[in-house]
């Protein structure tokens, strides 16, 4: 496992919370702790279609969920709703306490507390990796250069890629291209971590740089939303998993429950395809 | 580990392989060789045989800046050695990347410094004025080695005053203290084409992205006129624009409408390319993957900021090879500027060869110098647009 400065964990996990106050939200079981993520009977439409069928569920703070499904059964869909990349047409959907509407200011508040990483990285290829993770805390937050910059660099260094700060993202490997891509997420503090397919456009070689990443900062109680389909980092660091078909959500349980006796069929069946 | 094979031996090998690879292409190689020398050899023939450029050399003056008047020549001049300065300063900033600045800084020294030792007819003045062109490259080259300003920003300054003091350091106006207005007739030859050319590229490049960005709007009424007005400029050939500017417009305000043609025509020719320009800038953006968008938007930037940092940048980029053929085209499409009455360099050969009963026989060699003035002008600009577009590695990241 890669080392990641696990002491000075200040620049992911809360934001507004000091590490005390972290340890006190992780040292409680999951049931105590308060939701930051609460959705309630939530419907979307493409046309007639319906790609998000009345979904309830919650997400403590500090939890790592998982989610995964069949394609097309709306798991990126669900993700997205949750920064406001996708609206939702029926439903309530609050992060941290903000209700999600079409009210700008509302919806920069909550971009600013959710960090997203794509399955293509989605890097800007006009930009260096400096220039990827300063941009942001630079225009959204005013941040001056030289301090965007320091932070950037102390990112690089905890996502293990100090040295290509200079390069632009061409240049790159893919896990090295995702990992700056989850640094420059982290550049805007976020209170939520969501990741929509991070490994599945890389080499089985670079899959492990990544979710050891991951791994480092579910460690420092990050809330993390993942869309993904490696199962032993699921079963290793997830606290429930979310199984999604078509549209719907059919079973949330935590790992050893849902790979041991799954309640649903549905559920069993997609399993022991993927397993 | 064996050798990789080589893929042709020597110059027999690649003349095999690239020109008489089977029968078919040694057949069409040797005919076109045929035609081309057979073409090549009567040009010359002719050029250095019964071809007559007096027509050219001896009314030079009209060719490069019409009818200027001769006392005011400093003024044209002024703008040359800015030009001139700013090659120097592109030869030095670019000196390890590429030849760009060095060779159109060697260009004009070679061309201003011959026409200035030809035994034309010109005051003193305007030949000492010529021969400062090396004075200004020099100037220009060593400006850059002051390292308190940033270079790029040196650059990018100096290029935006020299457009701007030509822009009106050339008609003049009267209210502009020594600077007398210049009548827009006189204002003709390469220089007015030269004129209208920077105007209209300074012109029509943001005002063409505006146009695009309008036409990307979601507020219905801002998007609806930025398509009406795209689609009914380009609907119209420029040369019925630039009529109805000048026959049309004051039927529709009589009165005091008077414009001076040359603004008229820089006016025209802007509103005409900015929107081919439009299209061009909203392809670019259109090709710009979803997912930058996604990316920026997730991050908290706003509609404005994704655009402004992430969309155009990117879309400005990739737009480089139809963005210069659009300015070729209308580098080229100055020369229409006869229709208002203007005498470009085209117009000024055809008035040489038709004033002059001396001269009704030697059309073709007027014509053939002022293709040649065209062509190395669209060429620099189509080879400093390639030179670009590797600085920037289009294609490659």
């Amino acid at each position: 496992m890669t080392t990641v400065a696990n002491e000075e964990s200040t620049v992911a996990t809360f934001g507004h919370l000091s590490d005390e106050q972290v340890q006190d939200v992780l040292a409680k079981p999951l049931d105590q702790r308060d939701d930051i993520i609460v959705c309630r009977d939530v419907y979307k439409w493409y046309g007639d279609f319906c790609v998000i069928n009345d979904v309830s569920i919650e997400v403590k703070r500090g939890e790592v969920m998982v989610i995964f499904g069949p394609s097309g059964s709306g798991k990126s869909t669900f993700i997205k709703m949750i920064n406001r990349l996708e609206d939702h047409q029926r439903g309530d959907i609050f992060v941290d306490g903000i209700e999600m509407t079409n009210d700008i200011r509302n919806l920069n508040l909550i971009r600013r507390e959710v960090g997203m990483v794509f399955q293509q990285f989605n890097l800007f290829p006009h930009l260096t990796v400096l220039g990827n993770i300063t941009l942001a805390p630079r225009r959204v937050r005013h941040l001056p250069r030289s301090e965007a910059e320091d932070r950037a660099r102390e990112l690089l260094e905890r996502v293990g890629i100090p040295e290509q700060a200079e390069k632009y993202p061409a240049e790159l490997s893919g896990g090295q291209q995702q990992r700056v891509a989850i640094a420059r997420a982290l550049a805007m503090e976020p209170r939520i971590m969501l990741f929509d397919e991070p490994t599945s456009a890389l080499d089985p070689e670079m899959i492990k740089e990544v979710l050891d990443v991951m791994r480092e900062l579910a460690d420092t109680g990050m809330t993390m939303l993942c869309v993904t389909h490696e199962m032993g980092f699921a079963r290793e660091v997830a606290d429930r998993m979310a199984m999604f078909d078509e549209g719907s959500l059919v079973e949330v349980a935590a790992p050893a429950q849902m790979f041991e006796e799954p309640e649903e069929e549905r559920t069993k069946a997609f399993l022991r395809q993927i397993l | 580990m064996p050798e990789p094979p080589r893929a042709t031996v020597g110059v027999m090998g690649w003349l095999h392989q690239n020109l008489f690879k089977s029968w078919v292409d040694g057949t069409v190689t040797v005919v076109v060789a045929a035609v081309v020398l057979w073409s090549a050899y009567t040009l010359v023939v002719w050029i250095f045989g019964a071809a007559d450029f007096t027509a050219v050399y001896s009314r030079f003056k009209l060719y490069f800046v019409g009818q200027y008047p001769v006392d005011e020549l400093w003024r044209p001049q002024l703008s040359l050695l800015g030009i001139s300065a700013l090659a120097g300063m592109a030869w030095r900033r670019w000196r390890d990347s590429n030849r760009v600045g060095v060779t159109f800084a060697a260009g004009l020294v070679l061309i201003t410094v011959v026409i200035a030792l030809l035994p034309l007819q010109m005051g003193l003045l305007n030949r000492m004025m010529l021969l400062l062109n090396p004075v200004a490259v020099a100037g220009g080259y060593f400006a850059m080695v002051i390292p308190r300003v940033g270079a790029d920003r040196l650059f990018a300054y100096s290029m935006i005053g020299v457009v701007v003091v030509s822009l009106f350091i050339i008609p003049g106006a009267t209210w502009i203290p020594g600077l007398e207005a210049i009548d827009a007739q006189a204002i003709g030859g390469l220089m007015l084409n030269l004129w209208l050319a920077v105007i209209g590229i300074a012109g029509a490049l943001p005002f063409g992205i505006l146009l695009a960005l309008g036409r990307r709007s979601r507020l219905p009424f801002v998007k609806m006129l930025c398509v009406a007005y795209i689609e009914l400029i380009r609907g119209v050939p420029l040369i019925t624009l630039l009529f109805m500017s000048r026959h049309i417009l004051p039927l529709a305000f009589p009165g005091q409408f008077s414009i001076n043609e040359l603004y008229l025509g820089a006016i025209t020719i802007t509103l005409f390319s900015s929107a081919y320009v439009a299209e061009i800038v909203r392809g670019g953006m259109a090709a710009v993957p979803n997912g930058q968008t996604e990316a920026a938007r997730a991050l908290g930037l706003s509609t404005w900021q994704t655009t402004l940092t992430i969309t155009l940048p990117q879309a400005l980029r990739n737009i480089i090879p139809p963005m210069v053929s659009q300015f070729i085209s209308l580098f080229k499409d100055t020369s229409l500027v006869f229709i208002i009455g203007m005498l470009d360099i085209i117009e000024m050969g055809k008035v040489t060869i038709q004033g002059n009963l001396e001269f009704t026989e030697h059309g073709r060699e007027v014509y053939l110098f002022i293709g040649l003035v065209f062509w190395v002008l669209t060429y620099g600009m189509s080879w400093v647009s390639r030179i670009i577009e590797r600085a920037l590695g289009v294609g490659q990241r």
